[in-house]
């Protein structure tokens, strides 16, 4: 296991994403969280009220702790957003 | 879009056991059906798998129930229904109106002449210091990332809460090649025993239960029993959590506490019925604890309260992908009859038939969800520094303080602290703050109320407000 992609999973179609400003590799079929985790990315947000760090909580689109800027689009949820050849991912400050 | 209907004999929300069951009986009649899931992929929890298009075909064949499942979602794809995945029900008006999102980008209405609620349970949680640290996950995250997309949270990690998806989501980590550091279940071994049989009749993931604990003991993971998550420590990510043993009664015992170096932690509580769509409709809700808590009340037909609204699955008392599967057939059954449709799928027998399943799984329930009981004392040790509300980032002393000020019901803690006001609209912490108040102001969930709920009910984005369509 390279990253965290489980590696019995064989995968199919490389794309790629820029995360704030940095380019990461992800998979065509994968969510915008998924290819997060993957990369190593765990702490998503900081929370408007309390400034602290803040991640991922339910993976399904329950808690809204992974919302971000994707393609300028703000507020999306990344757990319910499946990455795109050339996506632009912005993590709110 | 310009093939949708403005108007729907049937309208499903909801594509898991339930809904996909009931639209695919339905789909053999002469009806408009629309069935839509704000998910990416139509199924619901349990028939989660890698998509075709991230990889090729799993080698792993699924369970009998599975396949029941993904036959009833290749017949609707087939069939004339209209299926929209990536689409939120937003609100339910009069008139039988709704208001539903399609992928952020586009809002419409619809009108219906029956509306079924087949809208599932989600997680339900145990608030502890630090549990905001990122690394903290749901089991269900877990259980997402390795099913859904082939990804693990981490490399190492902890799973800790009660009940059996813990089991479960530890075998899926472990077949996956992770390393966990230890289970810690805060209910005693005796009492997982005692509904064992069960629970593997019912939840399918579990009918190889004695090869999952199997694997589990054999790989030499220690399984801890009455334990609590008490804090989780680090600095701007999960380093550390702490473990403490618990009484008979729930209660810490002092000088148990056991520190775990860990990056990751997953933790579970059982779950609770997503109610807010039908709760919006005027349905009439009744409380449970042997169903989940909060529930929507239905007679033996899966009629709710409302004229023509119906609801199936894990939104009527959560039990398992056997109990949805029958409700959404009865739900068909119903709805067929009062079309007027004479139906060969559903004669008066075979009506009764499922209706007589229907009871034994309701008492199946009862025995599932009396696991998930909160006891009080693992209420009232929680520390007062403890976020409770996540998004408004609310805390356990700031609601205590409400509470002795009077607000006795959820509606007036959250004017008074913000409480499930953000992003989330209390899907996480609603559960909880009805047991804080039911505990703290010793007073029954009938007595404590729930929080109102108003359209749209989950937040809508402006763009897709502009390209609304009637
Ligand atoms: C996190 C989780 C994990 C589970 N894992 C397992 C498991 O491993 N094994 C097992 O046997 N059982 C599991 N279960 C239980 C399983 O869900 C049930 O056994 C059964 O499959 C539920 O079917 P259902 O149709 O009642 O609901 P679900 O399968 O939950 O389907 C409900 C659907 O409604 C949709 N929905 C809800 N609200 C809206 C809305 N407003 N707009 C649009 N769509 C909406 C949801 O996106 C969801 O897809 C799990 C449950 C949960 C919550
Ligand atoms: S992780 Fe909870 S909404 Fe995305």
């Amino acid at each position: 296991m390279k990253d965290l992609r489980i590696d019995s999973v064989k995968r199919k179609q490389k794309v790629k994403l820029t995360v704030n400003g940095r380019k990461i590799n992800a998979y065509e079929g994968e969510t915008v969280l998924a290819a997060l985790i993957a990369a190593g990315y765990k702490t998503l947000k900081k929370n408007p009220v309390s400034e602290e760090p803040r991640g991922a909580l339910c993976g399904m689109g329950v808690c809204f702790e992974c919302t971000m800027a994707i393609d300028g689009v703000p507020n999306v949820r990344a757990c319910m957003t499946e990455v795109q050849e050339g996506m632009n991912i912005e993590f709110d400050e | 879009m310009s093939n949708l209907k403005n108007h729907y004999h049937v309208l499903i929300i909801g594509s898991g056991f339930s809904g996909m069951a009931a639209a695919s009986f339905l789909a053999d009649y002469d009806l408009n059906i629309l069935l839509l899931d704000e998910n990416i992929h139509i199924g619901g929890q349990l028939l989660r798998r890698i998509p075709e298009k991230l990889a090729e075909d799993s080698p792993h064949p699924p369970e009998k129930i599975k396949k029941i499942g993904y036959n009833f979602v290749e017949k609707v794809k087939e069939k004339k229904i209209d299926l929209l995945n990536k689409t939120v029900l937003m609100g339910v008006y009069e008139n039988n109106k709704v208001l539903v999102e399609r992928d952020r980008k586009e809002t419409f209405t619809f009108t219906y002449d029956f509306l079924l609620f087949a809208t599932g349970a989600r997680e339900r949680y145990l608030p502890f210091k630090g549990w905001t640290l990122p690394g903290v996950y749901s089991t269900g995250m877990l259980q997402v990332l390795m099913k859904s997309w082939g990804v693990l949270p981490a490399k190492k990690m902890l799973i800790a809460g009660s009940g059996l998806f813990l089991f479960a989501a530890a075998y899926e980590f472990l077949k996956n090649g992770g390393e966990l550091q230890g289970i810690m279940e805060q209910s005693p071994f005796g009492n997982k025993i005692k509904f064992l049989p069960q629970v593997f009749h019912q939840f399918p993931k579990f009918t190889d239960g004695g090869r999952y604990l199997s694997k589990i003991y054999s790989s030499g993971v220690p399984v801890k029993y009455r334990r609590r998550v008490l804090e989780a420590r680090g600095d701007k990510q999960l380093e550390e959590v702490v473990v403490g043993k618990v009484d008979r009664k729930g209660s810490l015992i002092k000088g148990t506490e056991k520190t775990y170096s860990t990056k990751a932690l997953a933790v579970g509580y059982g779950f609770v019925p997503s109610i807010e769509a039908p709760q919006l409709a005027g349905c009439e809700l009744e409380y449970s604890q042997q169903k989940g808590g909060w529930t929507v009340k239905v007679n033996d037909r899966m009629e709710t309260s409302v004229e023509n609204i119906l609801a199936a699955g894990e939104v009527t008392g959560v039990g398992g992908a056997h109990k949805s599967l029958n409700e959404g057939k009865i739900a068909a059954s119903t709805i067929l009859e009062k079309w007027g449709l004479q139906s060969e799928a559903f004669p008066p027998k075979k009506v009764k038939k499922l209706q007589k399943k229907r009871k034994h799984h309701l008492s199946f329930v009862r025995c599932f969800n009396s696991l998930y009981k909160v006891k009080p004392e693992s209420i009232l040790e929680i520390p007062d520094e403890t976020i409770v509300c996540r998004c408004e980032s609310i805390d356990m002393k700031q609601i205590k303080e409400a509470v002795g000020m009077g607000c006795a019901d959820p509606n007036a803690l959250k004017i008074s602290t913000r409480c499930a006001m953000g992003k989330c609209q209390g899907r996480t912490c609603a559960p909880v703050i009805y047991d804080i108040l039911q505990i703290l102001c010793r007073k029954t969930p009938q007595e404590i109320g729930l929080f109102s709920v108003r359209p749209p009910f989950k937040p809508i984005s402006i763009h897709a407000l502009k390209n609304f369509s009637q």
